[in-house]
């Protein structure tokens, strides 16, 4: 899952000075999981945009709505008709969300409401982590499935840099060192040789990345009978 | 539907009823009542309460008093019939036959249904054994006839002192009438079988009470034994004490726990002095012309029998004789079917009218039979149902349409034990009765009636059973709820999050703190709070205050209404504070308001576990967007007491006006 936290309240009122009719937008896929621009989240920030907007004598009106996922162009199309009434559409989705309402609502200005943080895992009520640097290049099967790209502050594939103590992380305290979660979780599988294969350093992607699946490309033949 | 309803046999909404008592409004509850019950203010008071039997609480500590409940609602209101108008649609004319619960229920339908309705009595007055019957001291008959006259006044004609047989025939009526309906009920008194009970000072139970509600004296003696173990037996023993008899026994061939009257009506009668004699039946009543004494043999109890009950077998040379001066006979009533039988209707070997189904259709073309004529002696809510179905069933006979499909009940399981142990304890409100004292010497009312604050408490114990959670498909399945609920419900479904409504306890706490808005209380209306601040707000308006608050408090915390009374606080209840939302507390900002307070909980153990805990969360961040919004933390208030509402009241004048009401720019 992405997760995602919402902007500092001021960076947001900043950003929308210009504008008196805003479309607030939740996605109701991740960041709805993560709590913070599912409906809810909505309706709370439109509250708020008014409220502001009112003490500084400015009548905001600040719609509220949230689509399923503002990552998909067919999801987008719903609330066509409904955006291009606004001035802005503050989107409160990841930047995936917010580049796709951009992309599909073109002659509209579109506006982040939220920083994208991570690709993480869910870890209680309220908490999350990051496990996934979506390097392109998965390694996991000789990790013992904890990622170090995504969860050593180094990103070492090849080994622990020796600088860790008591299991910590020399770089961010409290986070774990990801290879002694590695030795850990290998040696208790007893798959500690699976750390004598050299890890080969991973090819730099070039961004942006693009994926075409040819096979899910078949062209649409027009049905029998159909002229 | 939730397990009280499914219970009751004209299936009151009793869940509806008892939310409307426990938010004081008891015009909603009547009219609740009424919409299936004609006989309120008696039922109220004499029901059977199967709903209690059925009740979930029983699985905590014990079950709501629901008929109690109804009592209260019933006594606090007048005129229950208003809303509804029958309408004159149809020119079939009815008559029904038996002014008791299920006749006078049928009238009601008919009437309703817009026919034109005649009630035939034998009596002088209508209600059966309601009226003539069931003692003044539990059921004043003023009170019967409150319920009868708002049934009359649906424009129902009666002929009383009339009797089928001697005054009319069923072949008489069916020219006047286009179809009868027979509920002339069952009053024949039962007698033992054993010598003697033809001497006088022997007397019928049933009868003994019609006498005494008609005014009636008889010499009874000081020594009284009562035979039988029902409601009859018990309420001819109370009434003998209260006539003056000195010595009154109840003598029951089975134990407390085989009676078919309550536990309860007979730890009152033992209140009064009355000797309840178990495992003991007579053998032979003696005397010369009058009783003097009857002999009696010692019982014990053996394998069940057809009902249930562990059959009574007599106890070999276990013999022994009582004195008494009158013996009343109450082991139970038979249907009197001669005159029916003369007039052509079947009847069965057990002496009650052969009906094709619950339609209450019979031999005759046209006539209709329900109630205890049919079925021999049941409770009146039982009465009552049968008599309403006999109505749709005549409804169904003039007008042909097809009968509604009779809509299959989705039970609600039991409590899961984990759940069951997870809910508070809460006393169940005892009634206020007559001291002792001041009840045996006459036929006052025995049982008060809840006071206000008694009714609201124990209206509040109801666990809102089947009014809990449901979740739609705008579920992201975050699990949320599974992680918060105080109860343990919520499960990971395929798709969305799961809620068994079965195990539910509506705390809206899942509801308020769902991210996708996708979980919808029935109870706590999440939806209709803006809409009812908007207008809160804007009566308020009206009275023009310089600093207007709305304030939210819990209703199981303060039962009786808004927790303090402070002038220009507009009170809001809620069911548990624990389940409002930020925004919810928020949006009074919106509309002006100088500040909002939210009343905490002062009761040891919120009902749903975790209230205040999600209550100071929900306000700590609600105060967040107060502050980053520029209006000001401070016009958000958690209230403790008194004091504290003093120093938030000067604080909020210190602050003056709401900006976002005059619109006027504050300095930052």
């Amino acid at each position: 899952m992405i997760v995602a936290e919402l902007k500092p309240f001021e960076e947001i009122k900043n950003m929308l000075k210009d504008y008196k009719k805003v479309m607030v937008l939740g996605c109701g896929t991740c960041v709805t999981v993560c709590m913070s621009g599912g409906e809810r989240q909505v309706e709370l920030l439109a509250s708020s945009l008014r409220m502001a907007g009112k003490l500084e004598g400015k009548d905001i009106i600040a719609g509220e709505k949230t689509i399923l996922r503002q990552c998909d162009p067919e999801f987008i199309d719903q609330i066509k008709d409904e955006a291009s009434r606004y001035d802005a559409v503050l989107s409160m989705a990841c930047g995936a969300g917010v580049q796709g309402i951009a992309e599909r609502l073109e002659g509209l200005t579109v506006l982040p409401a939220m920083n994208t943080t991570f690709i993480g895992l869910s870890d209680g009520q309220g908490k999350w982590f990051e496990v996934c640097a979506a390097c392109g290049d998965c390694i996991l099967d000789k990790t013992g499935g904890i990622c170090p790209v995504a969860r050593c502050a180094k990103k070492l594939i090849t080994g622990p840099c020796g600088g860790s103590r008591g299991g910590m992380c020399e770089v961010s305290k409290d986070n774990p060192c990801a290879w002694q979660l590695i030795y850990g979780r290998l040696g208790k599988a007893k798959l500690s040789d699976v750390l004598k294969v050299v890890t080969r350093p991973k090819a730099r992607p070039v961004s942006p990345r693009r994926m075409v699946r040819e096979d899910l490309r078949v062209k649409k033949e027009p049905a029998k009978g159909v002229k | 539907m939730p397990p009280c309803q499914s219970a009751c046999p004209i299936r009151t909404d009793v869940r509806g009823y008892v939310s409307a008592i426990a938010r004081a409004d008891v015009e909603d509850a009547i009219r609740i009542i009424c919409e299936v019950n004609p006989l309120p203010s008696v039922c109220g008071r004499i029901c059977t309460r199967l709903c209690e039997k059925a009740c979930r609480r029983a699985q905590v500590d014990k079950p709501v008093s629901i008929r109690a409940l109804k009592r209260f609602a019933a006594d606090q209101t007048k005129n229950h019939h208003l809303s509804k108008k029958p309408q004159n649609l149809f020119n079939e004319r009815i008559a029904v036959v038996g002014g008791g619960p299920a006749g006078l229920t049928a009238a009601h339908d008919l009437a309703l249904l817009g026919y034109k309705v005649t009630i035939y009595e034998a009596r002088k007055v209508l209600g059966g054994l309601l009226s003539e019957g069931i003692p003044e001291y539990r059921l004043p008959k003023e009170l019967v006839k409150k319920d009868i006259d708002n049934i009359l006044s649906l424009g129902i004609e009666k002929k009383t002192g009339l009797s089928l047989g001697k005054d009319f025939t069923l072949e008489g009526l069916l020219k006047d009438y286009q179809a009868v309906f027979l509920a002339v009920g069952s009053q024949k008194s039962l007698l033992p079988k054993c010598d003697g009970s033809g001497l006088s000072g022997v007397l019928p139970g049933f009868e003994f009470l019609k006498w005494v509600c008609r005014g009636e004296t008889p010499d009874l003696g000081k020594k009284v034994l009562v035979i039988g173990g029902g409601h009859t037996a018990i309420d001819a023993a109370r009434t003998c004490i209260r006539l003056g008899c000195s010595d009154v026994s109840i003598v029951y061939r089975r134990t407390l726990d085989e009676m078919p009257a309550g536990h309860e009506e007979v730890e009152e009668a033992e209140k009064e002095g009355i000797k309840m004699i178990y495992l003991t039946s007579p053998v032979e009543f003696i005397g010369e012309g009058k009783v003097r004494s009857v002999k009696f043999v010692k019982m014990k109890l053996g394998e069940p029998d057809a009902s249930g009950r562990r059959r009574p077998a007599p106890v070999e040379n276990s013999e022994f004789e009582l004195e008494a001066d009158t013996v009343i006979l109450a082991i139970g009533y038979v249907p009197d079917v001669q005159v029916l039988m003369h007039d052509g209707l079947n009847i069965s070997k057990k002496g009650t009218v052969i009906v094709k189904d619950d339609t209450g259709i019979t031999n005759m073309k046209g006539v209709f039979a329900a109630g205890d004529v049919v079925t021999g002696p049941q409770s009146v809510i039982e009465a009552m149902a049968s008599g309403r179905r006999a109505a749709e069933a005549i409804h169904l006979y003039f007008r042909g349409e097809p009968e509604k499909g009779r809509a299959t009940v989705e039970q609600l399981r039991a409590l899961d034990e984990r759940v069951a142990q997870l809910i508070n304890k809460s006393k169940r409100q005892e009634m206020p009765t007559l001291p002792v004292d001041s009840r045996i010497d006459n036929f006052a009312e025995v049982d008060l009636g809840y006071t206000q604050e008694q009714a609201c408490r124990e209206a509040m114990r109801c666990l809102s059973c089947g009014a809990g959670a449901s979740v739609d498909e705008t579920c992201a399945a975050c699990l949320n709820c599974v992680r918060i609920c105080p109860f343990g419900v919520p499960v990971p479904g395929r798709e969305i999050a799961e809620i068994d409504i079965s195990q539910c306890q509506s705390c809206g706490i899942c509801a308020s703190e769902c991210p996708a808005s996708a979980i919808n209380l029935e109870k706590t209306g999440q939806e209709d709070l803006r809409a009812e601040l908007e207008q809160v707000v804007d009566s308020a308006r009206q009275e023009e205050p310089d600093t207007l608050i709305i304030g939210f408090y819990c209703r199981y915390d303060s039962p009786l209404g808004p927790p303090l009374d402070e002038d220009d606080v507009y009170w809001l209840g809620r069911y548990c504070t624990g389940n409002l939302k930020e925004s919810q507390i928020l949006y009074p900002f919106e509309l002006g308001v100088e500040g909002v307070v939210l009343h905490v909980c002062t009761i040891e153990a919120c009902r749903f576990r975790d209230g205040a805990r999600w209550m100071a969360e929900h306000i700590k961040r609600a105060k967040k967007i107060l502050s980053e919004t520029g209006i000001g933390e401070d016009r958000l208030c958690l209230l403790s007491g008194d004091e504290d509402f003093a120093q938030f009241r000067k604080r909020l004048d210190a602050m003056g006006v709401n900006p976002l009401r005059t619109g006027k720019k504050v300095k930052s």
